[in-house]
């Protein structure tokens, strides 16, 4: 099984699956943290954060998984006042309508969590809601493995802004 | 006389020693060679640098090898590889991220395993800098695997990086593929999930020809394959009169170039499409 490991991220890639864990590069003042994105498609070069460029090309048998860093001033918020990342998903929490980008056919599932002292989304989408009940055991195969480190320099003191404001992702859907 | 006799057997025995260690050289040099596929004497070890490997082995019952890929380009490779198999590929990125490659789905992946220090592999780096004009068929992933972190600088591997392609390090893949050097190029057909390409290629016109030529085999052949006069059940000199009488109403004359195809153009046209349909 293919292992895929940076920035604090651990992810043994079941069959079929594919990924990246990168953190974009900055532009300007802001500050970028990791993105861990999973599919079971060929992945494009230039995918936004939570999977624009890359859902629409998703046939209904096939998974898009993002997994977002938000930064230190999210710990503590009541978002992110869930403990760990949630491992086993059903087919009840998928939602045609929890979509970043609405597709048809197609639906998602968005957490938000902290995770070892880090903030996270998970953000899943299939490629067939009328198909969850095959996706959701694959996406649990994923996500039942994913491995997040503590971090190694204290969050609050990781990639400070310089600048008076924080500015957006460059791709943030 | 004592003393003579004594030096002259020293001189033999180190002379016979000496021999005998360039026996054994000369030997391991042979094995070696055997092992690598291009052993002497071998008649396949003077085959054109594109070569089919599907009638050359014995691992099979019919002579095709269980583990051979179908396509071969270069060099003939060991025969005992495990040619078929196609692991995902993961590994770093020279810029530090995680990249994980999977080789499953409706597409080609064509895997350039390359090193940022060896002489072919410059023109290599050079030519995917225009990757989109390489004149790739459709549906062909392109991915660029060198060693990992462990054995090449990230830093000279991100200078020669194509923008736009997945750049993996992974010294694991060129163990999984068992990768002999580099440059060296492995097609894998993502419906199977196997290797059905690879080798070594000096020139990227060699590694685009092996793409079409593994495109054209696996391609669904949609052309007719039955003539109307073996619909009709002739048989013999009867079918042959009756294919030849479709061939002249179709203007297709003896000698006529299009019964002499020399070339995958010639049957699918330089875009890939099947020219016509018999039948």
């Amino acid at each position: 099984m293919a292992l895929l490991r940076a920035h604090g991220i651990e992810a043994p890639l079941p069959g079929g699956f594919e990924g990246r864990i990168f953190v974009r590069s900055v532009i300007g003042n802001e500050v970028t943290y990791p993105v861990a994105h999973f599919a079971t498609f060929a992945l494009p070069a230039d995918v936004g954060d939570f999977g624009s460029g890359a859902v629409n090309l998703m046939g209904p048998n096939d998974i898009f998984a993002s997994l977002f860093e938000y930064g230190p001033e999210s710990i503590g918020t009541a978002l992110f006042s869930r403990q760990g990342m949630p491992r086993s998903l059903t087919t009840d929490d998928f939602r045609p309508y929890v979509l970043r980008r609405g597709l048809g056919g197609q639906s998602g599932t968005q957490w938000f969590f902290t995770d070892s002292g880090r903030p996270f989304t998970l953000y899943v989408v299939l490629g067939s809601h009328t198909r969850r009940s095959a996706l959701v055991p694959r996406v649990n195969d994923l996500v039942g493995s994913i491995g997040i480190s503590a971090p190694t320099v204290p969050l609050t003191a990781r990639s400070v802004p310089t600048g008076p404001t924080m500015a957006p992702g460059a791709r943030w859907n | 006389m004592v003393a003579l006799a004594v030096v002259l057997s020293t001189v033999v025995l180190l002379l016979g020693i000496l021999v005998a260690g360039l026996l054994r050289s000369h030997a391991d040099i042979l094995k070696s060679l055997h092992e690598l596929g291009v052993g002497v004497g071998e008649p396949s070890g003077t085959e054109d640098l594109a070569h089919d490997h599907r009638h050359g082995t014995a691992n099979g019952p019919d002579g095709v090898g269980l583990h051979q890929v179908p396509i071969a380009l270069g060099p003939p490779l060991p025969g005992e590889r495990n040619s078929t198999s196609a692991p995902a590929v993961a590994g770093v990125t020279p810029t530090g991220d995680a990249l994980g490659v999977s080789m499953e789905g409706e597409h080609l992946t064509l895997l350039a395993f390359l090193s940022s220090g060896c002489a072919t592999c410059a023109g290599f780096w050079d030519a995917l800098q225009r990757h989109d004009q390489l004149g790739l068929p459709a549906h062909t992933r392109l991915v660029v695997v060198t060693k990992g972190p462990d054995l090449e600088i990230p830093a000279e591997v991100a200078t020669q990086a194509p923008v736009g392609l997945p750049v993996v390090m992974s010294t694991e893949a060129w163990g999984d593929y068992e990768i002999p050097g580099s440059p060296f190029f492995v097609l894998v057909d993502g419906r199977s999930g196997r290797r059905i390409g690879e080798g070594v290629a000096n020139q990227v016109h060699q590694v685009v020809e092996l793409v079409r030529r593994a495109e054209a085999d696996g391609r669904p052949f949609d052309l007719v394959t039955q003539s109307r006069a073996h619909a009709e059940g002739l048989d013999g000199p009867e079918r042959e009169l009756a294919n030849d009488r479709e061939l002249l109403a179709a203007g297709i004359l003896p000698g006529d170039p299009s019964l002499y195809p020399r070339s995958l153009a010639d049957l699918y046209g330089p875009d890939g499409a099947p020219l016509g349909r018999a039948g």
